[in-house]
């Protein structure tokens, strides 16, 4: 497969996963709000600045606005084309890396990425604000259907490894992130008023945590009633069969990845395959108390660093090919290149719009 | 007849219209059309529309308008009455093609080797060796099966009489035979009854006999020679066609990135190494396919592909300088060149052409500005065009001092009423349009054109100009049986 396509399939399948899961911060936020609102409101800015930290991205944030409200922050992370991770932004983004190789992937696929843009051009700011439910279930469906899509119209092979790569990782990165909204949110809630966290409205925090992850009943039906957090960070960092779960989300990866190289089990051919297959074995024999004796913020801000090493690996070992003898600077320039925007890993495309717009 | 018919109005004493004839009755093979369309409401056509618009738009069949601060993508314009090609006047379209490009090949094969033709004097030899677009390091090298032009798409118009004249041999890199395919299926999909009333030629083989053209010139020795698009990339007013093709096909779509040189053979940069390429069908012209040998600048292309190409390592299609036999000038020596090489008369006719570089056309072409249509040599695309009776005295002018500067750069041409189409306008009233017809040639070791063909349609009122650049769209086109 060319890298290009590889690479283009990878950004894709992540930029989409990215703005489910955004979707995912912002209902859940939404809902923990009104579930709330006993004690606090919906504007009340210490819940919408947690989602602001969680992606990393407080100074950009504070150079377009100046406060932290239900509308500053959803304009941010919805519709804000200053923000690479912004859902319109992500999905935009998916659908560039989807056009550029719509000759590889199924018809079926790219009108699922083209609907869910047009969808997005569609809607504004008042819409998601008298519907916010409506909306985010919206964007949450149109990424399970083009996963659903993609499973049973493209053939399982390199390119879909490629697909499930992007996508686990992505996925793992934001259950960190998710877990971590609910220490950015105990963070400012004590500086605050110290003496609102207690009791039910934690626990009621921690059901939110879950929800976001469609964890809910999944979790119930593992440790019935039993909803503590000890129990929660338990299910949703290192159970193994759960979809939206830390472990489950790395194994998959690693699966993908050792599919494409053929690595296995104690024996790995490049970097990549180590990187991931180092997280996967000491997540298989971490218990709770290892991540509590580490901190749960350290723990989870470590493992982000690991997932974007193997992200920038993955990149090297199968994007980044090339014989160097007989580059010319000119191939060298026009490759796409990787980097960090917003604390987290982008895509970008080299410019060279100007010479195929001539032909 | 239909509503939207009564209310039509052809001039078939100034066009010929493809519909209606001089004496103001149907042509026979539009009858079932007239009949299913006078059963259609306004609400009906509208509905039809929708469907149509949500076909190409799911399929990302649109173009993309620059500008400001990101790009604005709108769709082509299609419009919905097909037009429709009786079969005994598609088979001399067929002939006179496949007659038109052998001979266009045997020209370039002379061209690049013996420069029979122009011992002979039938051209002068200063239009050939002083064309831009001929490339003389190229003179002596055969391209597999001594095929130049794989991929035709010729212009052909009718005149007022109703014949077929080719206005524009397209030599290089034709566009547009996505759309034909695309018109195709959203027209099955909008009008389902009308089409099952017509015996219409598929067309829907034409990807595979592209593979098939391709494959067969392929260097190598190979079972399966591989085959790749090499497109400017997705910025590229046609990638939308590259990718098209490339999925057809089943190819590899390929950018210049992709491709590196090596030992005179080229390869793609894939997860699993570098793989080895036999056939390219290149979408990107000659001046931006290889930095070391054209534009040096070119960040399109791929260094060393150039040298790869003459070693007969890998095929192009279409070859290097094809581009010297669709020049303007040189097609006014078509019929002569089919006489010289294949000793026929042609059988579909040129529009009549003056050369500004003949010092008698030269007096001609000034003397009446105001009645011609001047066209640069080199330009494509509707660019860089006089139409006389349009223009102002100023435009005249300006032109006159432009073709005396440089004669060799210029044609001239009568306006031809291009032949009229009833279409849509507003999806309520038809109006005449001026349309032409773009068919796709293919030349392997056979020739092979697929039944049908790109109709272009000026769908601006009165305009004659029916790229798509210039505000032209498109129509379903369809061979038909008895």
């Amino acid at each position: 497969m060319l890298s290009r396509v590889a690479e283009s399939l990878f950004w894709m399948s992540r930029y989409f996963e990215r703005a489910e899961n955004t979707a995912r911060f912002l209902d859940v936020n939404f809902n923990l709000l009104l579930d709330l609102n006993r004690i606090t409101h919906v504007e009340n800015p210490s819940y919408w600045v947690a989602l602001i930290l969680v992606t990393s991205d407080k100074e950009r944030f504070n150079s377009l606005y100046t406060e932290y409200t239900a509308h500053t922050v959803t304009d941010y992370l919805v519709f804000n084309k200053k923000n690479p991770n912004s859902i319109t932004s992500c999905i935009g983004l998916a659908r560039e890396n989807a056009r550029s190789i719509i000759e590889s992937i199924s018809s079926e696929m790219w009108e699922q990425v083209n609907k869910l843009y047009h969808y997005l051009q569609s809607v504004n700011p008042q819409f998601v604000h008298n519907n916010p439910y409506g909306f985010y279930k919206e964007i949450k469906n149109a990424s399970h259907l083009f996963q659903g899509i993609t499973d049973n119209t493209f053939s399982h092979n390199e390119g879909w490894d490629f697909i499930q790569i992007a996508k686990y990782l992505e996925r793992t990165d934001n259950i960190a992130r998710l877990i971590d909204v609910k220490y950015h949110m105990l963070l400012t809630e004590a500086q605050n008023q110290p003496e609102i966290v207690e009791g039910s409205e934690d626990l009621i925090q921690w059901m939110a945590v879950l929800k976001s992850c469609s964890a809910l009943e999944a979790f119930r039906k593992v440790y019935l009633s039993k909803i503590d957090p000890d129990n929660i960070l338990r299910f949703l960092i290192l159970d193994r069969t759960f979809p939206r779960s830390i472990n489950f989300s790395v194994c998959a990866a690693e699966d993908a990845l050792w599919r494409i190289s053929g690595s296995s089990r104690h024996r790995y051919v490049n970097n990549a395959d180590r990187l991931i297959g180092k997280l996967e074995a000491e997540l298989s024999y971490t218990a709770i108390e290892d991540v509590f004796a580490i901190g749960l913020h350290n723990y989870l801000a470590d493992l982000e660093q690991r997932l974007v090493k193997v992200g920038e690996q993955v990149h090297l070992t199968y994007f980044a090919y090339h014989t160097p003898e007989i580059e010319s600077p000119d191939i060298a320039e026009g490759l796409p290149f990787t980097g960090i925007a917003g604390g987290r890993p982008n895509w970008s495309q080299a410019h060279q719009h100007q010479q195929q717009q001539q032909q | 007849m239909s509503r939207f018919f009564e209310r039509y109005e052809a001039d078939p004493c100034r066009f010929y219209d493809e519909v209606i004839s001089k004496e103001g009755i149907p042509r026979a093979h539009y009858d079932k059309l007239l009949q299913r369309f006078s059963q259609f409401s306004n609400d009906d056509i509208k509905a039809r529309r929708e469907i149509v618009n949500i076909f190409f738009r799911n399929q990302g069949i649109t173009f993309t308008v620059y500008g400001e601060n990101e790009g604005v993508e709108r769709l082509f314009p299609f419009d919905l009455i097909p037009r429709i090609v009786p079969a005994q006047e598609w088979q001399i379209i067929e002939k006179g093609l496949t007659q038109r490009i052998t001979a266009l090949n045997e020209f370039l094969k002379d061209i690049y080797h013996t420069q029979k033709i122009l011992k002979d004097k039938i051209i002068p030899a200063e239009l050939i060796l002083g064309s831009q677009h001929f490339r003389r390091e190229f003179v002596g090298i055969k391209p597999p099966l001594g095929v130049y032009i794989h991929i035709t798409g010729s212009d052909i118009i009718r005149d007022k009489e109703g014949n077929f004249l080719v206005l524009e041999d397209n030599l290089r890199t034709p566009s547009g035979v996505s759309y034909m395919l695309q018109n195709r299926q959203a027209m099955k999909r909008a009008f389902p009854v009308l089409f099952d009333k017509y015996k219409i030629r598929p067309i829907d083989n034409y990807p595979q006999e592209l593979l098939r053209t391709l494959q067969e010139i392929s260097p190598s020795t190979r079972n399966a020679p591989n085959v790749v698009v090499l497109t400017p990339g997705i910025y590229n007013s046609a990638y939308f066609e590259h990718s098209f093709l490339a999925r057809q096909m089943g190819v590899e779509l390929t950018e210049g990135k992709d491709l590196v040189v090596n030992d005179n053979k080229v390869y793609t940069r894939t997860t699993r190494g570098l793989e080895r390429v036999d056939v390219i069908y290149r979408r990107v012209d000659d001046a931006f396919l290889d930095p070391l040998v054209f534009r040096p600048d070119s960040k399109l292309g791929v260094a060393g592909i150039v040298n790869a190409y003459r070693k007969g390592n890998v095929a192009l299609a279409n070859a290097i300088g094809t581009g010297v036999a669709d020049d303007k000038v040189i097609y006014s020596f078509v019929p002569a060149i089919i006489k010289y090489y294949l000793g026929e008369d042609p059988i579909l006719q040129n529009v009549p052409t003056w050369l500004a570089s003949n010092p008698t056309d030269l007096k001609y072409i000034l003397e009446n500005l105001g009645t011609l249509v001047v066209k640069a040599a080199n330009e494509s695309g509707g660019y860089g065009m006089l139409i006389g009776p349009e223009s102002t005295i100023e435009q005249q002018e300006s032109f006159a001092e432009m073709i005396v500067a440089n004669p060799r750069n210029y044609i001239a041409q009568p306006t031809i009423s291009l032949s009229r189409h009833p279409s849509f306008f507003n999806d309520t009233e038809l109006w005449g349009c001026h349309i032409d017809l773009r068919p796709y040639v293919l030349n392997g070791k056979t020739v092979t054109i697929v039944p049908g063909g790109l109709t272009r349609v000026a769908l601006k009122r009165g305009s004659l100009v029916v790229n798509s650049s210039q505000g032209g769209g498109s129509k379903d086109t369809w061979v038909v049986d008895e």
